[in-house]
């Protein structure tokens, strides 16, 4: 009958066993494996930010700069605005901009309060895709 | 003399426990700092773009709910709060705003209403940068 928990080997060593240990151990390290797996990568979309200057401050160029605007049209759906052009996707809006011929000046994108944070998000990375030199994210004032 | 026929047997026992010590150092150590940089990371859902930029550290992060409200740190602000709360990291950094790395990190269903209005009050800071949060558009 065994009377003690503890093993003692027969020279009189008392001896651990590591096997619960390390079974512990390694399923610890299992599931931190595993949950770590499924932490979502974010990433990050870096712009300037500006206000509105007033026309006397601004200098003249000899070629625009891009200026997206994220906007609600006369039918109240939000689009992409370059120019006087409306925009509804932003598979559009890219195509757009990767024409464009100024990207030394880079882009601005103006964004209304009430446009939803998605598509200015989409004006932004639009930009960024189409290589212009920086983005600037500018509040439109209403 | 020897008496005993019994042989002396050298066993080859390993030593667990500075494996084990490491191996806890660790697991507690990472579990400490995912805490630690989840804290400031309110759950909100990013929107799905294909941002350029890795993940990098910043000083501070800003979460932008849905329901359009601040949080910084797990706390809740109006944007007074924000401003001061900002103010306040400027001022430990010597007034030097280059040394203050913003991140928005604004829910996609959100309006750009509080975009605008914080993106207004960090420019009268003198802030002149800041990175948005977007999640990868495979996930």
């Amino acid at each position: 009958m065994r009377l003690s928990s503890r093993k003692t080997s027969r020279d009189g060593r008392l001896e651990l066993s590591m096997t619960s240990m390390i079974d512990v151990v390694f399923l610890l390290l299992i599931f931190f494996m595993t949950t770590a797996a499924f932490v979502k990568t974010e990433k990050q979309l870096s712009s300037a930010i500006k206000v509105e200057e007033s026309s006397a401050q601004q200098t003249p160029r000899d070629l625009e700069p891009a200026i997206v605007e994220v906007l609600r049209n006369a039918s109240g759906k939000f689009v992409y605005r370059i120019g006087s052009r409306d925009m509804t996707s932003e598979a559009e809006l890219s195509q757009v901009l990767k024409q464009f011929p100024n990207k030394e000046d880079g882009a601005f994108v103006r964004v209304t309060d009430d446009a939803p944070f998605a598509m200015s998000a989409a004006a932004i990375a639009a930009c960024r895709t189409a290589r212009f030199a920086g983005v600037s994210y500018v509040p439109l004032k209403k | 003399m020897r008496l005993s026929k019994r042989k002396r047997t050298t066993s080859a026992a390993m030593n667990m426990t500075p494996m084990i010590d490491i191996v806890f150092l660790l697991i507690i150590f990472f579990m400490t700092v995912s805490q630690i940089s989840e804290v400031n990371k309110t759950p909100v859902e990013l929107p799905r773009e294909s941002g350029e930029d890795v993940e990098q550290p910043a000083e501070i992060i800003i979460n932008i709910t849905q329901a359009e409200d601040y949080i910084i740190a797990s706390k809740p602000y109006d944007l007074g709060g924000v401003i001061s709360y900002v103010s306040q990291v400027i001022a430990r950094k010597s007034g030097n705003v280059g040394l203050v790395s913003i991140v928005l990190r604004v829910d996609r269903r959100s309006t750009s209403r509080p975009v605008n209005e914080v993106s207004a009050a960090l420019n009268q800071l003198g802030l002149t940068q800041v990175r948005f949060g977007v999640q990868h558009k495979e996930l």
